[in-house]
This record gives structure tokens, sequence and C-alpha cells, in this order.
């Protein structure tokens, strides 16, 4: 009969008398394991030897329990140091007892929860008592413990609930393993007896096998085609990027332009066009980061005239302007930009890339900047999704049937829509959608029609739709992230990023 | 947001709606745009809502919307007013910052505590919002009984005086206190006076409110103990000072509406201005000089609504006489009428304590907030049009893909960094040197936290930290970003000149100056532009091996082998090389 080489070795290794383990035939034969687990089923499916699987718990000290072998168990040190201070006599302070016993920080706690639990004496309003019949050299757990760092105690003899107790402290750990056996059967002992040959095998096909034609005559070695490769970490783009990408390409498949524009813009635009009064509360440094910058040096003049008229006077004949200063200095006042609608602005204002006629659909997933509490939820910086629908004549229906669409995208479903309030849109609403995954109604992002003192002034005679949301919710509501900080900034763990899945 | 506190039981009394459980009261409001946000521990409800319905910052103000909602109101509702007896004598040594008052007088109220609690609250929420934390418009309400009126100069009933005084002219016991403070003490050693002292700061002159007896208000920082308002008050005078007339009016409306829900009746106020009024802010709407104010001012005003806007906006046919009933559910009346060119349309009357109405798009969202938006059915725009990237966007993406090709992990880093982290962990001074990374800081006025006061010159920094936070990771790390990065320039409109970076490193064990160049090579060579690297300084690299990035002909960047201080500085055993060049330079 011929086998391959580790077939061979192993059914030589093997006896037919006495179980042997893989890891014994391991060693003797100086192979890896698993090369040796693999001839083994080989040899178990021609019928040639027997397996067999046996399941086998040891009981190993963890780092904490090998201290105690050393140090003793925390309450036993205080009962040591309570009878000491005379506490098997009467009650005793217990911050004095504790002075004396040595011990510190968390093992301070854990002596305390374990030494009444023990029968060593009680606690009571700071105080304690000592049981003068308690033995601390019979403690069951640390002549257990000793008894495991001597090797001199099989994981079956120990008690079970005084094993219970310190797998439940950490003290030690139960790992399972599996061990399998070998038996040569009949037919493995005939073999051998009417001898058994190698065959030639050939590990690496190289190029002299090829050329020469000798490949025809080899047999392979066999390998271990279940047994884990090494790790391998591809290159990989950020999970916040992937998102972003996804979303680029459904607005994109939804007949939407990207826009871009500056970071760091006049609040004539950020806040002025946008119809917002120059005391409204949000626009304090609270909210917004200024820049340490002179003024803004070119503002459309005119622009700026129409802005300001809106801002004093309201549009149109019924309209109403608001009772708040302004003033052109706070108008060229640079800041970080709040939300990317500075870049609708431009782009509405046609001073992004010349005058727009309708229809157009307009978009951007760019970072905005909120001098905001640091949270799980909350970063200063993130990206906001902005888009926008400029055509002659749309509704609120218009506005309700674009979100669905795009939300439908990212599977959140049955949209509701709350009527809000913003200063630039009206009607505004609230957009609201069910978690793909645990069926909460969350809030996805916020929307409107752009208010006629917004547009007007930017020359746009049409109707403008628009909505915002943040990248990292989306990304949250559709990946479950807790923490945002986790993900986005100098904090991300790279194992993280190598390892989270990917975007599709 | 504004979060109201608003007593569930009160709101079931003031709409008549016993019945309504705790669940059913949530769910109206939350129809109303009011959410639950939680319970006090006296069990009322703390209610968040958008800042626009500033008519609904008490109780008194919700219960009214609820009737509404309910259909157990309909249209307009004007409380009736008595003729005034009150003036309030504005004097010309009224400081110009602060030149506006109005105000009225409230009689037979009663003021239970909880009802005591609303108005407190209500004056406290007017402040927060309309009244711009008191700087725009303050609230005073005094015990009428306590006030002793000086015949008025026109001798038909009582005055008070609205006068500008010195910091130490006059004294008077402010609230929570028991000695007499000059207003500049209340200012300095009283806890609201220095709460409030910034609003003043700049005045000429104190503002300071007169009756016969003497000083019994230093507006908008605090009352006198005198005429402190409690349960046993059956008459109140309500004044407000501010900036803008305007403002304190509405304000004042809000809180006649309030006490005339409470079954108060309101008593008109005179306010007699100066001739020749001086305003600091010039640009602010003058009142006429020598016409008598009469406050409260509770006219509603007047809007047209075309039927083919409201159709338009919403989506839906509507009968006109659907509209008029939707407009008056809303709390506002409306006929139709017919603009110039015989279109359909709505004159609506507008209630005196609604601020939120400065257009007629305003009330085309009340008619579809009571129709209800959510009953519309969502429909794609026919319009057709075109998608696609910005030009900067694709070749961001392009870059980044040949990255992530090459094997960088992208990395997504912050803009907002420190001069720390930017500069002197980097070993870079932007007095001294003049490389890549040393620019000009863009700065963050009054920074809330000190790990981020700028926007970053570079994102080398960045990536420095990420590869200090995971020391505890595998190696290799090789990481890289296209990111912002900006810099100080007069040359810029904003005085801020933003650019695209491309940033990498690669830290391994047996990192050296080719692994970097090898990268730029093979960016090069996918983006068809010429690279050279000829020999430079940077205090960030290890002087020898460290090159310029010139690309076609154009020095946009530096390559080399991280300094050890650098290393060591981020907790680094191993060697990195790195390199960073602008983004616009592969295009």
């Amino acid at each position: 009969m011929q086998l391959p080489g580790t077939q061979v070795s192993v059914l030589e290794a093997a006896s037919a008398t006495d179980a042997t383990s893989v890891t014994a035939l391991a060693d003797e034969l100086g192979e890896k394991p698993e090369t040796v687990v693999g001839a083994v089923f080989e040899l178990a499916d021609s019928g040639l030897l027997t397996v067999e699987e046996r399941t086998e718990e040891r009981v190993e000290l963890t780092d904490e329990g090998e201290t105690y072998v050393e140090s003793g168990l925390p309450e036993v040190r205080l009962y040591r140091a309570a009878v000491e201070a005379g506490a098997d006599d009467g009650a005793v302070s217990m911050g004095q007892v504790i002075g004396a016993s040595g011990l510190e920080g968390g093992a301070v706690d854990i002596a305390l929860a374990n030494y009444a639990r023990k029968g060593y004496g009680s606690i009571e309003s700071g105080e304690l008592t000592a049981d003068p019949d308690a033995d601390p050299d019979a403690d069951g757990e640390a002549t257990v413990l000793a008894a495991l760092a001597d090797g001199r105690v099989d994981a079956g003899d120990i008690e079970a609930s005084v094993r219970e107790q310190l797998v439940s402290r950490d003290l030690v750990t139960v790992p399972e393993s599996t061990e399998r056996l070998v038996t040569l059967t009949d037919e493995g002992v005939t073999a051998l007896m009417e001898g058994v040959e190698e065959s030639e095998t050939v590990g690496q096909l190289t190029p002299e096998l090829l050329t020469s034609g000798e490949w025809q005559d080899v047999e392979f070695t066999e390998y271990n085609v279940e047994a884990d490769a090494e790790t391998r970490y591809g290159g990989k783009k950020h999970i916040l990027r992937q998102t972003a990408d996804r979303v680029k390409d459904v607005l994109v498949g939804m007949g939407f332009q990207e826009m871009e524009g500056p970071h760091a813009d006049a609040e004539f635009w950020i806040n002025d066009c946008l119809f917002m009064p120059q005391d409204h509360p949000a626009r304090t440094h609270w909210d917004q980061f200024a820049l340490d910058v002179p003024p803004m040096q070119d503002l459309p003049a005119e622009l700026v005239d129409r802005v300001e008229d809106a801002h004093r006077n309201g549009v149109g004949a019924d309209g109403d302007g608001y009772h708040s200063p302004w003033t052109e200095d706070v108008a060229r006042g640079v800041d970080l930009r709040g939300h990317t609608t500075s870049l609708s602005m431009r782009y509405l204002s046609g001073h992004a890339q010349g005058e727009l006629e309708p229809p157009q659909r307009y978009f951007s997933v760019e970072k905005v900047y909120r001098n905001d509490t640091l949270d799980a939820t909350h970063l200063l910086e993130f990206f906001q999704i902005e888009g926008w629908v400029m055509a002659e004549d749309l509704s609120v229906r218009d506005l309700m049937g674009t979100f669905t669409e795009f939300y439908e995208q990212f599977g959140i479903t049955d949209l509701q829509f709350k009527p809000h309030y913003n200063p630039y849109t009206e009607p505004s609403f609230e957009l609201f959608g069910e978690h793909p995954e645990t069926g909460e109604i969350v809030e996805i992002g916020n929307s409107g029609i752009f208010r006629e003192e917004v547009l007007r002034p930017l020359g746009v005679d049409c109707d403008v739709m628009a909505w915002g949301l943040a990248l990292e919710r989306l990304l949250m509501l559709t990946h479950g992230f807790e923490d945002i900080r986790d993900v986005h900034g100098t904090l991300v763990d790279l194992d993280f990023l190598r390892t989270e899945e990917v975007v599709h | 947001m504004p979060v109201v506190d608003v007593d569930p039981d009160a709101l079931r009394r003031l709409t008549g709606h016993d019945e309504k459980d705790d669940e059913e009261l949530k769910q109206d409001l939350f129809g109303l745009g009011l959410e639950f946000e939680g319970e006090t521990e006296d069990g009322e409800f703390q209610l968040e809502f958008a800042p626009d319905r500033l008519d609904r910052l008490s109780v008194e103000g919700v219960a009214r919307s609820l009737r509404y909602q309910y259909g157990d109101d309909r249209g307009v509702y004007v409380p009736n007013t008595n003729d005034a007896d009150w003036t309030i004598e504005v004097d010309s040594s009224v400081p110009d910052e602060r030149p506006f008052v109005t105000g009225a007088v409230v009689r037979d109220v009663n003021l239970d505590e909880a009802a005591l609690d609303s108005l407190i609250q209500l004056q406290e929420k007017l402040h927060a919002t309309m009244g711009r934390k008191r700087v725009k418009g303050a609230i005073g309400i005094h015990d009428l009984t306590m006030l002793k009126g000086r015949l008025a100069s026109d001798e038909r009933g009582n005055s008070i005086r609205y006068v500008g005084v010195e910091a130490d002219e006059d004294r008077f016991v402010p609230l929570d206190s028991d000695r007499e403070l000059t207003p500049g003490e209340v200012l300095t050693e009283h806890q609201t006076g220095r709460e409030y002292a910034d609003i003043v700061a700049d005045y000429g002159r104190y503002p300071a409110i007169y009756d016969d007896i003497g000083l019994f208000s230093f507006p908008p920082v605090i009352n006198g103990r005198r005429t402190e308002v409690s349960t046993d008050s059956r008459d109140l005078f309500v004044e407000m000072t501010g900036t803008d007339q305007w403002t304190i009016d509405k304000m004042l409306n809000v809180v006649c509406y309030a006490l005339d829900a409470r079954g108060a009746t309101i008593e008109e106020v005179t306010v007699d201005y100066p001739d020749d009024p001086v305003y600091a802010d010039e640009s602010v709407e003058r009142v006429d000089p020598g016409v008598d104010v009469v406050r409260p001012d509770l006219s509603t005003s007047e809007k047209h609504v075309a039927h083919d806007r409201i159709e338009g906006l919403l989506g839906v046919n509507l009968d006109p006489d659907e509209v008029v009933d939707l407009l008056e559910r809303s709390g506002l009346d409306a006929v139709t009428d017919e603009s110039d060119d015989g279109a359909l349309r709505y004159r609506v009357a507008v209630p005196p304590y609604r601020v939120d109405v400065l257009h007629p798009l305003d009330l085309v969202d009340d008619v579809g907030r009571a129709y209800g938006f959510n009953e519309l059915d969502p429909q794609y725009p026919e319009v057709g049009t075109v998608g696609g990237r910005h030009a900067r966007s694709t070749l961001e993406d392009a870059v980044r893909d040949q990255l992530v090709g090459l094997g960088f992990t992208d990395l997504l880093n912050f803009h907002m960094t420190n001069e720390a982290e930017n500069y002197e962990r980097m070993r870079v001074d932007p007095d001294e040197h003049d490389c890549v990374g040393a620019g000009e800081p863009v700065t963050i006025t009054e920074p809330y936290s000190e790990d981020y006061t700028m926007i970053r010159s570079w994102a080398l920094p960045s990536l420095a930290m990420v590869l200090e936070n995971n020391t505890h990771r595998s190696y290799p790390q090789d990481i890289a970003e296209v990111g912002f990065a900006a810099e100080y320039d007069a040359d810029e409109d904003s005085y801020v000149a933003e650019r695209q970076t491309v940033a990498g490193a690669l830290a391994r064990h047996d990192a050296s100056y080719e692994d970097a160049k090898a990268v730029l090579q093979s960016l090069a060579r996918d983006f068809d532009v010429e690279l050279e690297t000829p020999p430079t300084d940077h205090p960030s690299f290890i002087d020898g091996r460290t090159a310029s990035v010139v690309l076609d002909g154009e020095d946009v960047g530096v390559v080399g082998e991280l300094h050890p201080a650098v290393l060591v500085e981020h907790d680094l055993e191993l060697p990195v090389v790195a390199f960073e060049f602008e983004l616009e330079a592969l295009r």
C-alpha cells in the first residue's frame, strides 16, 4: 500500500492497544498538530484507524488568582488583621483594620464583599467584628488556589461550589480543550504487517516541475485547506467616507449635481442670506466658530442691499421684516460654516457658477462646524448631507416624495413629516423614520421649502425645497454605532477601520 | 429649543377637557409640534417646541392653541380693554440705548401659587427668546397697590416715569435684598445685578422707573422689593423696556393674553414719549413724536393669501369654504377676496399675539397644519435633471482609491486642532520656519476647548496622532488621508487660504525613505505627472533623508523619514516615513 509520508508516519506511530492523542503523535513525529490531524482523518476515512474525541476541562489560575496565592486572599488578610486588632473580642473601626491589613484600592472592596459571606465576621455601620471560631487556614477557596498553583489538584476534584465562586471572582478560568485519541483498527494492523510505503509527494509546484513535465508523475502534498491563514489587512476606505460615497451615488442617480465651496465664509452667506436675524440666538459664538481674521473683503454689494432690505422690510406687498438690528459689519464677519446651506446660497445666487434656470437639483456632503458639547452623538465638526431641488412649482408632496425615495435607498421607510420651524424655510418639517434594525422612530433630517425672503433677494423667482441631515447620523442608523467619537477623528482605532464591514 | 413646564391639570381645566388623560394630551400636544420631553418632580409636562409660536410659552397659550385644534374655538379672539388711567412718562434723560417702554394695567387677577408660577415662567421664557436674554426686551411686573402715581402732566390720571439715572444717583431696595443699594451697587453686589451687568455696562445712564414715592425698578436688571408680586396681589402693573418698540409690544400682548385667560381685566396704559427722542441705533423704527402711544396694542394685522398658492404649495385641491374653515381653526379670521387681476384670495386677520407671521406663506403653513401634512400623499417631482460630481471631489476620490490600492488605511480626521499638535509636537515653529505645515494659523475666536483652537495648517500631525493612539495595534500601519487644511493669507477674500492635501505615513519596523518615495512614484505615474524629489530641510524630518515633492516642476510638498524627536514625542518605537502634498498638483 502507498500512502503520503505523514500518513505513513502516523500509522506507524499509532498503537492498536493504547489510544494515543494527536498532540502526543505530533510531538513524537515533530509535525504541526494540524498536519497530523489532517493525516489522521484521511486514515480514519480509509478505515485504518479510529478517532475518538474527548473534551477535557482544566482549571487555571488567573493573574489575580496567582497574586492571592502569594499574598493571601484579601478577606483572609482582613480577618487576620481584624483578629490582630481584637475584633474577635468586640467591634473595631473598619478603617483601623483596613489600615492594618495593608489592603489597598480595589482589594478593600473585594475583602469587604467576601468577609461576611465566608463567615469571618460581620460588618455593620463602619465597624467590624471577627468570628473567633473562623479558621483562615481552612479557607476552602485559598486551599484550592494553593493546590492549583502546586499542580496538586485535578479539575474534577474541586468541589463544585468552590469552583463556581472562584470563577465568579475571576480567580480561575476553566478552559475546555478537545483531545482526539487515535487507535489502529484491524485493517490498520493488517496494512502495516503487509507493508506500507511512502508515496512520492511534492510540496511546492516549481517552474522546473512545470517545464520538465515531471508534474505528471508526482502527487501533491495535501494541505489542511480549512486552517486559518495569516491575518492580512488590505487598504480600506474610511467607513464614513464609504457612507459618503454611497450617499453621493444615490443622489447623482436621482439627478443631483454636486456643490462645493469655502469652509471659512462670511456670515452673510452662512446666515444673512438664510434670513437668520442678526440677533438670532444661534448666531452667537456659543453656537458657531468665529475666526480671528479681518472681515470678508468682497461681498456682492447689490445682493447685500437686497438681503438687508428683506431683513428690515420683508418681501412682497404683505411682507414684514424682522425687528432686529442689521449691519454689514456683522455680515462680513468670517466663520467656519455651521451648515453647508452657505453653499446652496452661493449657488442659488449665481455667484458659484452663474445664474441657474429651473429645474435644478444640487447636493453636497461636506464638513460643517458647530460649537457644541462633544458627546456620543455630537461632534464639533461633522458631515452634512445637503440637497435642494429648484423648480417652477413645488409642493410639500414633491418634498415628501423626494425624501421618501432617498431614505428608502438606506432601508429607512415609513417617513413621518413633523411640522417644524426654521427661520429660512416655510413650511418646514422634521423628518422621522423607522430605524432599520430596532424599529424605533428616530429623527433623520430637517427640511422645508425656502422662504421667499431667502429666494427673492438671491434673484430666484421659482420654488426651492431643501433638506439637511448629518452623515454621521445616517451611518449610526445604518450601522448601529453607539458613540460617534469612535468613528470620526484621531481617536479612531485602526483595528476598527481595518475590520469594519464595508458599505455597499 | 425652549422647554416649557406645563401642568396637565391646568391644561385640562383651561381647555375644558377634563376627560383627556395624560397620554391623549401628549398626542394632541405633539400635533401642535410640542414634544413631550419628560416630567418635572411635580408631575408637570416638560414640552419642547420650536421657537416660532412664542404665544405658547405658557400653559394659557398652549391651552388656547389646543382649543383651536379641538374645534372648541374658531377665529380671532381679542380681549376687551378698559380705558387708560395710568401713563408712563418717558423723560428725555432716558438712556438712548434703551429708549422704548410699554405697559398695561391688569386688574382682578386671581393669582394662586400655580398661576403665579406660570406667570413667572412665561416672563423668563419671553426673556430667553424674544427678549434676547433681556437685551432686547425686559419685563417688570409690579403690585399696582404698592405704586403711588403722580398726577400725570396732562392731569388726566396717575403716572410713573421712565428716566435715566447716574450709577450713584439714587437708592432702592431690590428684590432678594434687605438693604438699599444704588444701581451701581446692584451691578457689583447683587447676584442678579452681576448676572445682567453686561447689558447696561456701556449705557451712558442707567434705566430707572419712578413713582411718586421714588425709584422702584431698575430695568432690565431687577425690580424693587416694594412692588413685588405675590399670591395676594389683585391688580398688576406690567411694564417692559427695550431696544425695539415692536418687540416689547408683542411680548406685552403675549402676557396680556395669558392673564386674560386667567379671568383678569386688561386696562390700557398711555406712553408719553418726549418730543425729540434720541436713539443710539439710528436704524431702529421710530415712534411718531407727539402721538399718544396707547398700549397694549391688540389690533389685528392683515395679510392676503392667494388660493393658487395654497393649492400649489400643498399639492391638493381645496374649496374656498374649506380654506376659510382651516384658517379659522388656526385662530385666524378669513374672508374670500379678489386680487387686482381677479384671482381668488383670502383676506386674513392675524391676532396680536402672533409674532411668527411675516409673510402670507406663514399662513399657508397654518392651513397645512390644520389640514394635516401627514394626510398628503408623497409624489416624486416630475422634473428631469442630470446628476454629476464636482471635479474636485472626483479627483479626491481617485487619489483615495489609488492609496487604498497601495494598502493604505484611509483616515478621516478633524480639521480643528491646537498649536501644540499642529506645530510644537512636530518641531515646527510658524514664526521661524518656511516649510510645509508652517503656515500662519487661522485661529478660532473664543475657543470653547483648548484642544480645538485653530484649523490645521497640514494633515501630517493628525496622522501622527492616529499612530500615537494605536501603538497597541499590529504593524505595519500604513495610513493616509486626503483632506482639508488652511492657513492665514491676506491675499484671500476671507483671509483664509483653503486647500485639499494628500498625506500618508508608513509605520514599519523596516520603514525607509524609499517606501514613501515608491508611493509617490506610483501616484505620479497614475496621474501622469512628473515627480522630482530634490533634497530639502524640514524640522519634522531627518536631515539628509528629506526631499521636496516637486510635481510637474512645482514644489507642492515634502517627503522623508520622520525625525526621532517627533517619533519619541508621539510614543512611537519604530521608524515612520511620511509625505504630504497638495491634491491639486495631481490634476
